[in-house]
């Protein structure tokens, strides 16, 4: 795992990407910093972030689109995969190498509420709680980029899969509420998720099985819910949509407030996403 | 020791391995040959754990590799066919991960990563990208990351292609100094290089087992087709009763070629008829043009016994 750690984070450095991808995140934020804090005197470095979130939608793409989708096309997975050391570890120490890649900036980024503390009183408090949760919305926007780079053999492909997803997912909670509402149109869209979700299991396990079961199944629910108790369906789309949406957690951290479920939500999306990651990589030895 | 049990691997239906058995025992070089597409590097990948097996075993050292992959796979080097290089990494960058990646000891990597270069003769090349390197450079420095761990067995999926003469007669050199002390599995589609290196030869085609044997043995098999052709000028009836008086041939076949006669004879086992051939033929006084023994090569073999397979399907 050490080993792997290593590797991945010196190459970030050797190759530049690590170095642009600092670079370019820490300008936009000091512009925005620059502008919003020092500029128009907000004490508040949250709401800097904030206005940024799109940034780490943006730029993480660059550094995930490459670690696991190159190990694959230059066929050096199978020097890892033939080494004494569990696909868990390497995929461990592969996530672990960006989330300190991100993390530096998180760091350097400490240094700015004590900027603010020059010109006056700054919201100490509130400016760290944003910055840990901006560090844990990177963290999660990371693991789904590392499960995308080990889905395909390109680094290009990864790159663009992960941009669209992170865009789908920021855009999210306001796509929502452009979605109807009555009953009937919600029972139609859990139909086609349930069908979205099938043809999903078809691709991750070529069961006809399994991918008819999932297909009938869901269907059936959607249509059972919608006969016998509609109101159960009130507001759902939104609710659901909303999970997916990571950016939303990220505003309760802005807001100063520690909120355990936003943890939960990011740890719990690093989990499921690195985990994803490591099936598949366990997945293709089976294949 | 290597231990493959029934092994089967199917891809959606394309079978690339069909039931192969066989051991490679501690200490053995064991060749590994076949036409492309026959399941050598399926069958290599599976012994070395970086694809699963649909059906049977693969033990290395006493551990199976699906249930034990960690421990199994600390015994093994493994040069795929295209050596995982990082291209963007210095050669001695690269072997240095290796190491730590095969959890060398901290203290001993850096005095063995000097030994492997000197034995693969990449010292030369120790500071320079990997990407820089030729192919030839580019697969001792494979060869010296499957080396890296010392382990006892090295698993070499084609070592020498894309070498020019000398470095293929280098790399036969020092994998026959390495058998000192490992147990080796290479495979190959040149017969010639398994047999100058291997003390037993494995023949798989499409994904099944041929032979498995020495090479002298697997020459013995196919002594039968030794043929004697011999060249004679005169006609065919008077060599024919001539020919018919000796004992010890199989089968005979007669071909007329203007005035001379082309005799192909199948001699038994352990016996020579060169000999009677010739005085028979000086009673009748027909002059003998030619006389050859066609001793049948590996390479025959090989496609003997692959090609008699195509025919049986």
């Amino acid at each position: 795992m050490g080993a792997i750690y290593k590797k991945e984070l010196k190459s970030y450095f050797t190759s530049m990407i690590g170095c642009v991808f600092l670079a370019i995140l820490l300008i936009i934020i000091s512009i925005y910093f620059f502008v919003v804090n020092l500029l128009n005197m907000v004490a508040d470095f949250s709401t800097a972030l904030n206005a940024i979130t799109f940034v780490v939608v943006l730029l993480i793409p660059i550094i995930t689109m490459r670690i696991i989708a190159e190990e694959n096309r230059q066929k050096t997975d199978q020097l890892l995969l033939t080494a004494p050391v569990s696909v868990t570890k390497i995929v461990i120490g592969k996530y672990l190498a960006l989330i300190t890649l991100y993390g530096i900036a998180m760091l350097v980024l400490c240094v700015y509420p004590l900027i603010m503390t020059m010109y006056g009183e700054a919201q100490l408090a509130q400016s760290y709680s944003s910055i840990f949760g901006f560090f844990l919305m990177g963290g999660a926007y990371i693991s789904i980029g590392l499960f995308i780079s080990s889905l395909t053999e390109s680094q290009v492909i990864a790159a663009v899969i992960s941009f669209v997803v992170m865009i789908f997912t920021y855009l999210m909670s306001s796509l929502a509420q452009l979605l109807p509402s009555d009953h009937f149109s919600v029972c139609i869209i859990m139909c086609m998720i349930a069908l979205i979700l099938a043809v999903i299991v078809h691709m991750m396990l070529r069961s006809a099985y399994l991918t008819a079961g999932v297909a009938v199944l869901g269907v059936a629910a959607s249509i059972i819910v919608y006969l016998v108790k509609p109101s159960l369906y009130d507001g759902l789309i939104v609710n659901i949509m909303s999970w997916f949406s990571v950016v939303a957690r990220f505003s309760s951290f802005s807001l100063g407030i520690m909120d355990i479920s936003s943890l939960v939500y990011y740890l719990s999306v690093m989990f499921v996403f690195v985990f994803f990651t490591i099936l598949k990589i366990k997945k293709k030895r089976w294949s | 020791m290597i231990e493959v049990k029934n092994l089967v691997k199917d891809y959606y239906g394309n079978v690339a391995v069909n039931g192969l058995s066989f051991t490679v025992e501690a200490g053995e070089i064991v060749g590994f040959l076949g036409p492309n597409g026959a399941g050598k590097s399926t069958t290599m990948n599976i012994i070395t754990g970086y694809i699963s097996a649909t059906e049977g075993h693969a033990i290395v050292n006493g551990y199976d590799v699906f249930d034990e992959p960690e421990k199994a796979k600390k015994s093994i080097g493994y040069l795929p066919e295209q050596p995982p290089l990082y291209l963007e990494m210095m050669v001695k960058e690269y072997l240095m991960f290796v190491a730590e990646l095969k959890k060398v000891k901290k203290s001993e990597r850096a005095s063995m990563i000097a030994d492997i270069m000197e034995l693969t003769k990449i010292a030369d090349v120790s500071g320079r990208l990997i990407k820089h390197l030729s192919k030839g450079y580019r697969q001792r420095v494979g060869l010296a990351a499957a080396i890296v761990g010392y382990p006892e067995i090295l698993i070499l999926d084609e070592p020498t292609v894309g070498l020019d003469p000398n470095q293929i007669i280098e790399i036969r050199e020092l994998i026959k100094s390495l058998s000192k002390k490992h147990t080796i599995l290479l495979s190959s589609h040149i017969m010639q290089e398994v047999d100058a290196v291997c003390d037993k030869i494995i023949i798989i085609n499409r994904g099944e087992l041929v032979a498995y044997d020495t090479p002298a043995n697997i020459a013995k098999v196919m002594e039968e087709s030794r043929e004697l052709i011999v060249t004679v000028k005169g006609g065919e009836p008077q060599v024919r009763t001539a020919i018919d008086a000796i004992g010890g041939i199989k089968e005979i076949k007669y071909l007329t070629v203007g005035d001379k006669v082309i005799i192909k004879i199948k001699m038994q086992e352990n016996v020579d008829v060169r000999e009677a051939v010739s005085f028979a033929l000086m009673d009748i006084r027909c002059p003998v043009l030619d006389m050859r023994l066609h001793e049948v090569s590996l390479e025959e073999i090989f496609l003997n016994l692959t090609g008699a397979n195509k025919e049986a399907e």
